[in-house]
């Protein structure tokens, strides 16, 4: 083997015998849709044979062959791999896991089970662009089909089956847009990790996500699901099939959120370097451990509560149905339990990742960064205790209004801190105005409309005014897309150098930038339009004196789209033809911008230990966290695989 | 990239080669976290399971968590001699109680293995209490399956029909999850990789069968006493 002196060797580097990864070594994403795809027929063939008759059939039936797509794309592609090998006693050997990390693979391991952070954190990325792709193509129907009160482009079924996917599409795509892609590419090397404290179940995350992808499209030929978004009970019990295929995406996805949020959290309590203290994280962390949190706590609502609409639907129990005991309440307890924080768990981690971009850009320290933590915490905690606000006009548990819409208010006193928070970092600031600037502004704009319009609607009496109107949906839009989508778009320019190791085109950006701002602006407030005329929501057709809003609604939408296809092009265009990346464009003193472009396998050629702060922007070099070379040679090079080592054996 | 293989389970010596692996210590640090990550989420589910239950007990909508009970004031029928939804039968409490202590029982042999694991004790001795512990469990499961069959009311017949067999999905799945858990400790003891000291691991399956037993327990308390 010939030694390149003026490069150490790397670890990706390494030649791996040829029975290294193992079964691996067959597995990827088209053996995974391969396997997929024969287990779901087989499930439809087994199941059609002997439940189809029975009193729920064609629900079981669907049921069977979703649920047996989930289990076959997931053996396919190696996500049982090492559960199963560990089961039988055979754990992975040092080359296997060499493998499962992508050495020696190149551009192939994109498509296969790889445990390397960063290569799931790009997996993420890309699947995050294609489900926002969908989930705007989806939007763009409905708008199309608003632009004329009685247009015939949609029938009302297909309107409201595109309502409801439109809207949990994007709810999927907005949590895990972040915690998907930077918490896992961006955050390990933040604290100084070499990877995720559980590589495989990160690579597991992300495999079942992409399984419960398709049961949610295949709603679509399944009579579609035309319960909204939220699926309230009983509508959602006497739904079509697609229900079914539905609830499977759903209880799916709450097992990557929750395997990704526990994975988060160790890997920060445990995987932090040397002098890495929790004082000293970046406040990105910080927003990533307590989306997580709130993630671990939100979701097994969410599972039980689809859990227990499928054995309604499929075995006929009644949590929903009055007529058989249940209620409607019960499923709107179940589903707002998780429903509120998950707005928080969508919102945190951008927040966190834009007070990154502002502090760097600003050359100012972070203000308030113990106020900002403790605000998150807090929100947080509030967030669990005000989910009945969605319930105010449902005749639940009226008495408890009172206490429901003081939470809910009391909520806004810790958002507005971290808003402080993050006009006070920007305060007397030499901001240094880029394009990742730019949508921070944006967000400033968007979330004071959005927070704003959301204190109304937390209001009793007038959500009894505002609900179920187009005022409603002009809000959560400014919040979530104004708001989260925004800062994530900010952690997107500012991070792409070094997911890419390309430089962004800020000029295509920059235009993208407008297009979306202005189409933001012209489109929701269309829509409060709409609201404040009483336009409800979700419905095909509505009466031509709401004509003159939808117009707006519908140019603002065609405008905004138009932008975010822009910004798409501005990214395929920088990949392709873009300047290469310096390790550190921004001058920024986080960890992860002290690392080489592209990042190498392990991270650090060299153990780091933290020294300062992350945000000592202003005091003379060196500062922040520094990088000390620490005595670990073997780290880096290549570890002696010959024939003679044991570790070149397999001995399972 | 963590190497998440710990270099002691090769059954041989080399970190000095692997500078990668991280030691034993700071991966059971790493799995107990989360072990107990975990529990912290099915905690979660267990209390909306809870809420799922008195929720629907308390508010018994149309008279249906159970059912009318029949009496002469009550003759289960309305006014006009139609019949209404007559109390069913509560399930028999010794099958809920036994799938429990069953659950119990695995829970202490697995308590076994970690203790016999750190006394450093024969390969067979180890493996012969997780193989025990894994017998227990099939059992349980047994058992969970067999009283599916033998309920006296079916998933239509109301609220309570429903939780209680929601409850005993519940219970099957965890204890499907705790037999392949338990599987594997049993054919890792057998393969020695539980030898020379390596107890670390047999605690998280310690942890968590312990929990299951716990919340086995909490729903067994629940189906029989506040039917």
């Amino acid at each position: 083997m010939t030694t390149d002196l003026a490069r150490p060797l790397l670890l990706e580097d390494t030649p791996l015998g040829p029975t290294a990864g193992g079964f691996y070594r067959r597995q990827n994403a088209y053996t995974g849709l391969a396997t997929g795809v024969l287990f779901a027929f087989v499930g439809w063939l087994i199941s059609h044979a002997l439940l189809q008759g029975s009193n729920w059939g064609t629900d079981m039936v669907v049921t069977v062959t979703m649920v047996g797509w989930v289990v076959g794309f997931n053996l396919g592609v190696g996500t049982f791999n090492a559960p199963l090998r560990w089961m039988l006693g055979h754990d992975q050997t040092y080359e296997d896991e060499l493998y499962a990390a992508g050495v020696g693979q190149g551009k192939k391991r994109y498509y296969k089970f790889c445990t390397d952070h960063k290569v799931v954190g790009t997996q993420y990325l890309v699947l995050v662009v294609i489900l926002f792709f969908i989930g705007g193509t989806l939007a763009m129907m409905m708008r199309t089909q608003l632009i004329t009160p009685h247009t015939d482009f949609l029938s009302a079924n297909s309107y409201n089956a595109i309502v409801s996917i439109h809207g949990m599409c994007m709810i999927i795509a907005t949590i895990i847009m972040v915690t998907g892609p930077f918490t896992n590419f961006v955050m390990p090397i933040m604290i100084g990790a070499k990877d995720m404290a559980f590589p495989r179940l990160n690579a597991m995350s992300f495999w079942v996500v992409v399984s419960a992808i398709p049961p949610l499209l295949a709603t679509f030929v399944l009579g579609g699901v035309d319960a909204g978004w939220t699926t309230y009970a009983p509508l959602s019990v006497q739904a079509p099939p697609a229900m079914d295929a539905f609830s499977i995406t759903m209880i799916v996805f709450v097992i990557s959120v929750t395997v990704s949020g526990v994975n988060t959290i160790v890997t920060v309590l445990t995987m932090r370097a040397k002098g890495m203290t929790l004082g000293r994280l970046p406040i990105f962390v910080w927003a990533s451990i307590v989306g997580a949190a709130l993630s671990i706590y939100a979701m097994p609502a969410l599972l039980i509560a689809f859990t227990s609409m499928i054995t309604d639907r499929v075995v006929g129990t009644s949590f929903f149905v009055a007529g058989q005991g249940g209620t409607g309440w019960l499923w709107e307890n179940a589903f707002w339990i998780f429903g509120h924080p998950e707005v928080y768990i969508i919102l945190i981690p951008p927040v966190g990742a834009m007070l990154e971009v502002a502090s760097t850009f600003a050359r100012k320290p972070l203000f308030g960064y113990k106020v900002t933590i403790a605000g998150f915490v807090a929100i947080s905690a509030l967030s669990i205790m005000v989910w009945a606000h969605h319930m105010f006009t449902t005749g639940w548990a009226p008495e408890l209004a009172g206490p429901f819409m003081v939470t809910t208010e009391i909520i806004s006193i810790p958002t507005g801190i971290i808003f402080l928070c993050l006009i006070g970092t920007l305060w007397k600031g030499r901001i240094w105005t880029r394009l990742p600037m730019y949508f921070v502004y944006l967000f400033l704009w968007n979330f004071i409309i959005g927070g704003v319009t959301g204190i109304y609607l937390s209001d009793t009496p007038a959500d009894e005014f505002f609900h179920g109107d187009m005022f409603v949906t002009a809000h959560f839009h400014y919040t979530l897309l104004g708001g989260a989508m925004i800062a994530a778009t900010a952690a997107l320019c500012y991070w792409f150098p070094k997911i890419t190791g390309k430089m962004l085109n800020e000029r295509i950006g920059k235009t993208a930038f407008w297009m979306i701002a202005i189409g933001i602006q012209i489109t929701y407030f269309g829509m409060f339009w709409e609201g404040f005329e009483g336009m409800p929501r979700r419905v095909a057709f509505y009466d031509p004196i709401f004509q003159h809003a939808n117009d707006m609604a519908t140019g603002g939408a065609y405008l905004l789209m138009l932008g975010w296809i822009v910004l798409l092009y501005a990214g395929i265009e920088s990949l392709r033809h873009g300047p290469n990346a310096p390790a550190n464009p921004w001058h920024s003193k986080t960890l992860e911008w002290k690392v080489p472009t592209p990042v190498p396998l392990v991270n650090f050629l060299v153990d780091p230990v933290v020294t300062s702060d992350p945000y000592g922007y202003g005091e003379p070099e060196p500062v922040g966290p520094v990088v000390i070379p620490a005595p670990h040679p073997d780290r880096e090079l290549v570890p002696n695989l010959s024939s003679d080592n044991p570790l070149a054996k397999d001995d399972g | 990239m963590a190497i998440t293989t710990d270099p002691h389970d090769q059954g041989r010596v080399v970190e000095a080669v692997t500078g990668h692996h991280e030691t034993r210590e700071q991966r059971h640090f790493k799995e107990r976290i989360a072990v107990w990550l975990f529990i912290g989420g099915d905690a979660i589910f267990l209390l909306m399971e809870l809420f799922y239950w008195f929720y629907l007990r308390a508010l018994n909508t149309d008279g249906m968590w159970r059912g009318a009970a029949c009496s002469k004031a009550n003759p289960c029928t309305d006014g006009l001699g139609n019949p209404i939804t007559q109390e069913i039968a509560k399930a028999n409490p010794w099958y809920t109680v036994s799938i429990a202590v069953l659950v119990v029982i695995a829970a202490a042999l697995v308590w076994g293995v970690e203790r016999s694991a750190q006394r450093q004790l024969k390969r067979s001795v180890i493996s012969g209490s997780a193989a025990i512990g894994l017998v227990v469990l099939i059992a349980a499961i047994v058992v969970q399956c067999y009283q599916f069959g033998v309920l006296p009311f079916t998933t239509i017949d109301g609220a309570y029909a429903s939780t209680f067999q929601f409850f005993m999905g519940s219970t099957l799945a965890h204890l499907l999850l705790l037999g392949f858990i338990v599987a594997g400790l049993w054919t890792r003891a057998r393969r020695g990789r539980y030898d020379d000291g390596l107890w670390y691991q047999v605690r998280i399956i310690r942890i968590f069968s312990v929990w299951l037993a716990v919340s086995t327990c909490v729903l067994a308390i629940v189906m029989i006493a506040f039917s």
